[in-house]
C-alpha cells in the first residue's frame, strides 16, 4: 500500500470514527489514536523516511493537509462536546426560582417625611431654604409678632398648649418666619416644616400634634400675583399639570389680604366627587400677602418691601395622596402599614 | 350662623338660586358652610280634613280615617295618634311624601288595613311647638285656622324657607346678623342694601320715673343705651316673628324676649330686658365686682368674682355679669309690666377674660368678644321699640338713657391706588376701587394716585391700606389674580443641616429595613416611670404642658425611648413578625433651664426593633455603620442604662463621648411595656453627631504590592472582650498592620472552663514593596507579646 493509499485509509476511518464520538474521553483516545506520539499520523509522518528524498516534500505536504483536517475536525467535535457536557451542567443546576427566602425588606421613611421631602424638592428648586425652628416656642414669636396680641379672639381658633404664660407649644410654623424676618435681611425666601400642636381631641381627622409646612417671601416687589403663581407651580409639581390653584377670601391675623388655597380635586380632576363634596375642589392651604404690621413688628421696613406668606397642612397632603381615611393611623407605628410606603 | 334667606331678602334683592348665592358669598369673602331647604326636608305634604273615624277591628289603639286632601275621592289613612276627631284639619304626609331625615312615606297596611299616607304630629314635619302651637309629639298637629284641603302645609307652618349657614371671619363680627350678610350679598350681587326706616311712636315719661342707671366703670362700658316699655301686655309674638327665630334656630318665647332675640339677630347686638318690677329700688348700676362677692348666675351656679369683671348691680348686689349672663330675678314673665331694654357695648377683651375665668360662654359673651359696634347701639335699641310698636306689645317711654361718654372718631385711612396694586398684583383705575369701596358703605375721595376712605361705624377693621386692598381684591375678585413667577436672583435653595442629616438617616436606615415612625412629643409621665430610671434622673422631671388634653399627653418627652417601646409593644400585640423602627425628633431638656426660657430640643434618633433576626448584634452594627457614614468611627464600650438589659448594652464612645447606646431591653421594663418578645433598642445624639461628624477625605489607591496574611487563635478569659483585644491589636500592630479582623470564638473541653478561643485574621501590607517574613514576624512579636500583657490573652498552642 502507498503513501497515499495508508494517507486515505487513515483519514476515512477517522472520519468514520468522529462521527460514533459521544463525549470527552471518547474525543481524547480518538485524538491520541491519530495525533499521539504512537498516533497513525505520526507514525506515518515517521515512515516518510523511507521515501526517495524528491517525494518527501509532497508526501509531507499531503500527511500535513489531512493532519491539519483532522485536528480542525476534532477541535470542532471538542467545542460540540463542551457544549453539550455544558448544557447539561446547567440543567443539573436549575433552581426554582419562584422559592421564597426569609429576607429583610428595604424600609421606608414615614409618609410624612416622604410629602414633606418631596415639598423641600419642590421649594429648593425654586430658591427657597429650608429652616426649622423649635417645637417649644415664646408666645412673642408664635403670636404677639405675628398680629395676635393677648386675648385676641383669633387666637380661640388656634387652641393652643401652654407650658408657661408666655411659652406655647407652637401652634403654627409661622414662628419660624418671625425667627427668619428679625435675624436675616430681605430678600428672604423660606419654608419651614415641622411639628406643630393644637388642643385638638384624637379622630380620624384631627390630631393633637400634627405637621406643617410654611412658606414665606419678602422683597421689594412681590405681588398676590407671584403668590398664585408660586401656589400654581407647587400644585403641579405635585399633582401633575392639570391641577390648579383657586384663591378664596379669608381672614389670618398675619396677611393682609388672606386667601384660603383649593387646589383642583386630585381624586376626580376637578368633576367633583365624595373626597371633594362635590366641589371639585379641596381646600389645602391658607395664604396671603404678609401684614405690613407683622413686617414693621419683625424690623422689615413694610414701605420698601412686601412679603407672601402660606401654611400647608402635611398630613392633608399625605392622606389626600395616599387615600388614607384615617389619621390615626399616621402615628401609630403598625409596620403593616408603614411598609406600604416608598419614595416616588 | 343661621340665616334665613326670607330674613335677607327684606333688606336685599337676592335675584340668583341659593346655591349661585352661596358661591358667589364664598368667593367674596363671606363662607358659607351649607344650605339648609326646608322644602326639600318636608315634600307632599298637604292639609287635609277628617271626615269620618272608625275603629280598626284589630286594634285597640288605632283608628281608620277618611280624609279629604282636596282630590276627586278622600284617602283611607290609619292612625295610632290619640287626638283624632272629625271635621279638624291636619297635615297629611301623602303616599311619595318626604319627611326630615329622608323618611318616605310609602302605601302600606296596618294589622291587615290598608293606609294610604300618615296623618302627622308637629315634630314628624319638623314644626316645633314655639312655631305652631301643638301637642307635640303626643298627637296630631291640628290647625287653628281654615285652610282648603290639598293647601300646602309649609308656608302656612313657617317651613318653607332656605337657611344659609353662614361661616363669618374673625375680622368681621359685623357680619354677625342679618343686617350684616345682607349688606355683603347686596355688593356682591350689585344689588342695593335697604335697611329699614326705623321711626319709633312714643308716649311721653322721663326715663328717672323709672330707673336709675350709673355706669361707674365706663372703660368697660363705652356705651350703655336703656329705654323703657310701660303697659306692657306679654303673649305670643306673630307667625312671622316666630318663623325668623325657629329658621335662626332660636326658641320662641314671648313677644318682648322674641323682640330682643330678633334685634339681637338683625342687628348683632346683644340685648336685655329687664322686667323693671323686679329691680331692686330700681337701680341699675353698672360696675366692677367687689372683692369676694358672688353671684348666683341664671344657671342656677354660684360663681365666685373678681375685681376685672364688670356687673350689672343693684344698690347692694350684683344681679348679672354684664355682657355674659343675666340674673335670675328680673326675668320676664306672663306678669311683667313695665320693661327696660338694656342695649350696651362692653370691652371685648375683659369679656373674653370674664367668659375664661367662669368658664362660662353664652351666645350674648361671644358677640361682645368678637366685638359689638357701640356706634350703632342706639339704633339697635330705636329697632326693638320700632317692633314693639308693631306687634303692639306695650308703650314705648319718649326718653331715652344713652351714656356714651367718647364716642369714636371716624376712621379715615389714606392709601394710594398705585401701592394697593403692586400688592394685589392688579392694574386697576382707581375709580374702580372707589366704586367698590363705596358700595361697601365707605365715604371715598380720590385725588390722583391718592384715595380717601372714611369706613363706616360697624367695619371696625378697616385700618389702613392693606385693608383697604383687601377690599378692593375681594370685592373685585379673586378669581382676577394673575400666575407670575418670581423675579430676582434664581440661586437654588438648600435644606439646612438638621435636615440634611436626617434626610441621610432616612435613606441610610430605609436601606437597612427599619421603618420610621412617629410618635407625639408628649407622652404620659408614667410611661418614663416605666423605664425604673434612678430616682434623681431628670428625665423624670420632664416639662409639663400645664393645660394637656389628658394625662397620657401631658409631659414633653425628655427621652424617645417610651413611645418607641410602646410602639413596639403594640405591633407584638398585633402579631407582627417583626418591627424594626426609628424615630426621629427632638427630646426637651430641661435641666439647666430656668423660668421663662425655652427648653434645649435636642435632636435624637431611637431605633427600636424586635423579630426573629433582630439581635444586639444586628443592631449594634446597624448603627455603627450609620455612625461610619458620617466619619464617626466608636469604640464598644459595655455599659447599660436601668432599662437596658445589663449584660447586653454597650455604649459607642467617639473619643471620650458617648454618642450613642445599645442594648436589649431590661426583662422587668419588657414586662411593664408588654413586650413579649426581646427587643433591642438604641439611642443616638443627633446632636453630637452634627458636630462629629467628618467630611470625607481623599480614598486609598488600590495597592501595587501584595498582602501578607496571618491568623492566629488566642486564648484569654471569658471575662475579656474581643473588642479590646482588637484595640490592643490594632494598637501595636504599626503602620505595616492594614486589617485586623475576628472570624470565630471556640468555647468547649479543649479549653478550660471560663476561657474562650478567639481566631484573628491580620492582614499586613507595604505600599512600596513586598513584605517578608522578617519584616512580619518582629510585629507579630510585639502584638502577641501586648495582648499576653494587656489582656491576659495567649496564643493557643
Amino acid at each position: 500500500m502507498d503513501m497515499h493509499e495508508q494517507l486515505q485509509r487513515i483519514q476515512e476511518e477517522a472520519l468514520a470514527q468522529l462521527e460514533s464520538v459521544k463525549d470527552k474521553a471518547g474525543l481524547d483516545a480518538l485524538r491520541l489514536k491519530l495525533l499521539g506520539k504512537k498516533g497513525d499520523l505520526t507514525l506515518l509522518l515517521r515512515s516518510m523516511g523511507q521515501l526517495p528524498a524528491e517525494e518527501r516534500p509532497k508526501a509531507g505536504q499531503m500527511i500535513n493537509a489531512v493532519r491539519e483536517k483532522l485536528t480542525e475536525q476534532l477541535n470542532e467535535l471538542d467545542g460540540k462536546i463542551r457544549r453539550l457536557e455544558q448544557q447539561k451542567k446547567l440543567e443539573r443546576e436549575a433552581i426554582d426560582v419562584t422559592e421564597p427566602r426569609a429576607h429583610t425588606p428595604i424600609g421606608s421613611m414615614h409618609p410624612v417625611s416622604l410629602v414633606q421631602d418631596q415639598l423641600c424638592d419642590v421649594f429648593t428648586g425654586m430658591g427657597f431654604d429650608v429652616v426649622e425652628g423649635p417645637e417649644v416656642e415664646l408666645d412673642l414669636f408664635n403670636f404677639e409678632l405675628l398680629n395676635l396680641p393677648k386675648n385676641h379672639p383669633a387666637r380661640d381658633a388656634q387652641d393652643t398648649f401652654y407650658i408657661e404664660d408666655n411659652i406655647v407649644l407652637r401652634t403654627h410654623t409661622s414662628p419660624v418666619q418671625a425667627r427668619t424676618m428679625l435675624s436675616r435681611k430681605p430678600p428672604i425666601r423660606i419654608v419651614c416644616p415641622g411639628r406643630v400642636y393644637r388642643a385638638d381631641e384624637v379622630d380620624a381627622t384631627h390630631s393633637p400634634v400634627f405637621h406643617q409646612m410654611e412658606g414665606l417671601v419678602i422683597d421689594e416687589d412681590v405681588t398676590m400675583a407671584d403668590l398664585k403663581g408660586t401656589l400654581d407651580a407647587f400644585a403641579k409639581a405635585l399633582y401633575g399639570e392639570d391641577v390648579t390653584t383657586r384663591f378664596r377670601p379669608s381672614f389670618f391675623p398675619f396677611t393682609e389680604p388672606s386667601a384660603e388655597v383649593d387646589l383642583t380635586c386630585v381624586n376626580c380632576h376637578g368633576k367633583g366627587c365624595r373626597v371633594c363634596k362635590g366641589t371639585g375642589w379641596i381646600e389645602v392651604l391658607g395664604a396671603g400677602m404678609v401684614n405690613p404690621k407683622v413686617l414693621d413688628m419683625c424690623g422689615i421696613d413694610s414701605k420698601k418691601y412686601k412679603g407672601f406668606a402660606f401654611g400647608v397642612g402635611l398630613e392633608r397632603i399625605v392622606m389626600l395622596r395616599y387615600g388614607i381615611t384615617d389619621m390615626r393611623a399616621l402615628y401609630e407605628g403598625d409596620v403593616r402599614f408603614l411598609s406600604q410606603f416608598r419614595e416616588d | 350662623m343661621k340665616v334665613p334667606m326670607q330674613w335677607m331678602r327684606q333688606y336685599t334683592e337676592i335675584p340668583v338660586s341659593a346655591e349661585a348665592f352661596q358661591n358667589a358669598m364664598i368667593m367674596h369673602g363671606t363662607g358659607v358652610e351649607g344650605l339648609e331647604d326646608q322644602n326639600e326636608a318636608v315634600q307632599n305634604v298637604v292639609v287635609g280634613r277628617i271626615l269620618s273615624v272608625r275603629k280598626h277591628e284589630n286594634s285597640d289603639h288605632m283608628v281608620i280615617c277618611s280624609v279629604d286632601v282636596g282630590e276627586a275621592e278622600p284617602l283611607q289613612i290609619v292612625t295610632g295618634a290619640p287626638n283624632v276627631h272629625e271635621g279638624d284639619l291636619v297635615p297629611v304626609a301623602k303616599i311619595g311624601a318626604v319627611l326630615p331625615g329622608g323618611i318616605k312615606i310609602k302605601k302600606g297596611k296596618l294589622r291587615g288595613v290598608e293606609s294610604c299616607g300618615m296623618c302627622c304630629s308637629g315634630p314628624e314635619i319638623g314644626v316645633p311647638d314655639y312655631l305652631y302651637p301643638s301637642v307635640g309629639d303626643k298627637g296630631l298637629l291640628i290647625f287653628h285656622e281654615d285652610y282648603a284641603p290639598g293647601s300646602d302645609v309649609r308656608p302656612i307652618l313657617g317651613v318653607d324657607d332656605t337657611i344659609v349657614d353662614f361661616e363669618i371671619l374673625a375680622n368681621r363680627p359685623d357680619c354677625l346678623s342679618v343686617w350684616g350678610v345682607a349688606r355683603e350679598a347686596a355688593v356682591t350681587l350689585g344689588t342695593k342694601f335697604n335697611k329699614p326706616e326705623i321711626k319709633v311712636e312714643t308716649v311721653p315719661g322721663r326715663m328717672s320715673d323709672f330707673v336709675h342707671i350709673d355706669v361707674q366703670d365706663t372703660d368697660l362700658c363705652p356705651r350703655y343705651c336703656a329705654r323703657i316699655i310701660k303697659n306692657v301686655k306679654i303673649g305670643p309674638s306673630p307667625m312671622w316673628m316666630r318663623k325668623a327665630l325657629a329658621a335662626s334656630g332660636v326658641r320662641a318665647i314671648n313677644n318682648i324676649v322674641d323682640i330682643t332675640n330678633y334685634v339681637m339677630l338683625e342687628t348683632g347686638h346683644p340685648m336685655h330686658a329687664f322686667d323693671m318690677a323686679k329691680v331692686k329700688d330700681q337701680h341699675i348700676i353698672v360696675r366692677r365686682a367687689n372683692e369676694g362677692e358672688t353671684i348666683v348666675t341664671l344657671d342656677g351656679k354660684e360663681r365666685a368674682l373678681t375685681t376685672d369683671m364688670l356687673m350689672i348691680a343693684d344698690q347692694t348686689n350684683a344681679t348679672g355679669i354684664a355682657g355674659v349672663m343675666g340674673g335670675e330675678e328680673s326675668e320676664i314673665t306672663e306678669e311683667t309690666t313695665t320693661v327696660m331694654f338694656e342695649i350696651a357695648a362692653f370691652d371685648r377683651t375683659n369679656i373674653r377674660l370674664t367668659t375664661r375665668a367662669l368658664g362660662l360662654r353664652t351666645e350674648a359673651s361671644g358677640r361682645f368678644e368678637r366685638g359689638v359696634c357701640a356706634a350703632t347701639c342706639r339704633e339697635a335699641a330705636d329697632r326693638a321699640c320700632q317692633l314693639v310698636n308693631l306687634l303692639g306689645a306695650g308703650e314705648v317711654i319718649e326718653d331715652v338713657y344713652d351714656c356714651y361718654p367718647n364716642p369714636r372718631g371716624e376712621q379715615v385711612v389714606t392709601a394710594s391706588v398705585a401701592r394697593i396694586n403692586a400688592r394685589i398684583g392688579l392694574e386697576l383705575p382707581g375709580e374702580k376701587m372707589a366704586e367698590i369701596l363705596t358700595a361697601l358703605d365707605m365715604k371715598v375721595t380720590l385725588d390722583g394716585d391718592t384715595l380717601t376712605a372714611i369706613a363706616p361705624d360697624f367695619r371696625e377693621d378697616i385700618e389702613n391700606e392693606a385693608d383697604l386692598s383687601e377690599e378692593v381684591l375681594r370685592i373685585y375678585g379673586y378669581e382676577h389674580i394673575h400666575s407670575t413667577l418670581l423675579r430676582g436672583e434664581t440661586a437654588p435653595g438648600t435644606r439646612n443641616e438638621h435636615m440634611r442629616i436626617n434626610d441621610k438617616i432616612g435613606r441610610i436606615l430605609s436601606g437597612k429595613g427599619l421603618y420610621e415612625i412617629r410618635n407625639f412629643s408628649f407622652i404620659s409621665p408614667k410611661l418614663v416611670e416605666k423605664l425604673g430610671l434612678e430616682p434623681g434622673d431628670p428625665r423624670l422631671k420632664p416639662l409639663e404642658v400645664t393645660n394637656p388634653l389628658g394625662e397620657d399627653t401631658s409631659v414633653m418627652r425628655a427621652t424617645l425611648v417610651p413611645s418607641m417601646l410602646g410602639t413596639l409593644s403594640l405591633n407584638q400585640s398585633r402579631n407582627n413578625e417583626t418591627a424594626m423602627l426609628y424615630e426621629i425628633g427632638p427630646v426637651f431638656d430641661i435641666t439647666d433651664r430656668k423660668p421663662g426660657e425655652l427648653p434645649h430640643e435636642q435632636p435624637t434618633l431611637c431605633i427600636g426593633a424586635y423579630g426573629e433576626k433582630v439581635d444586639f448584634y444586628l443592631i449594634r452594627d446597624i448603627v455603627l455603620d450609620l455612625l461610619a457614614r458620617f466619619g464617626v468611627s466608636c469604640e464598644i464600650v459595655p455599659g447599660a442604662e436601668p432599662y437596658h438589659h445589663p449584660g447586653r448594652a454597650a455604649r459607642l464612645m467617639a473619643g471620650e463621648t458617648c454618642i450613642a447606646s445599645v442594648a436589649e431591653v431590661h426583662p422587668d421594663v419588657m414586662a411593664t411595656f408588654e413586650l413579649s418578645r426581646r427587643s433591642v433598642i438604641a439611642e443616638i445624639n443627633l446632636e453630637l453627631l452634627a458636630k462629629l461628624r467628618t467630611k470625607m477625605g481623599h480614598v486609598h489607591n488600590l495597592p501595587k504590592f501584595p498582602a501578607v496574611t496571618r491568623d492566629i487563635a488566642l486564648v484569654m478569659d471569658e471575662s475579656v472582650t474581643v473588642g479590646s483585644v482588637l484595640t490592643c491589636i490594632r494598637k501595636h500592630g504599626g503602620a505595616m498592620l492594614e486589617k485586623a479582623e475576628m472570624f470565630d470564638i471556640y468555647r468547649g473541653a479543649q479549653l478550660l472552663t471560663g476561657k474562650k478561643s478567639v481566631a484573628f485574621s491580620l492582614t499586613f501590607r507595604n505600599a512600596e514593596r513586598t513584605l517578608s517574613d522578617d519584616d512580619v514576624n518582629p510585629v507579630m512579636q510585639k502584638i502577641l507579646t501586648a495582648c499576653e500583657r494587656d489582656c491576659g490573652a495567649s496564643l493557643r498552642v
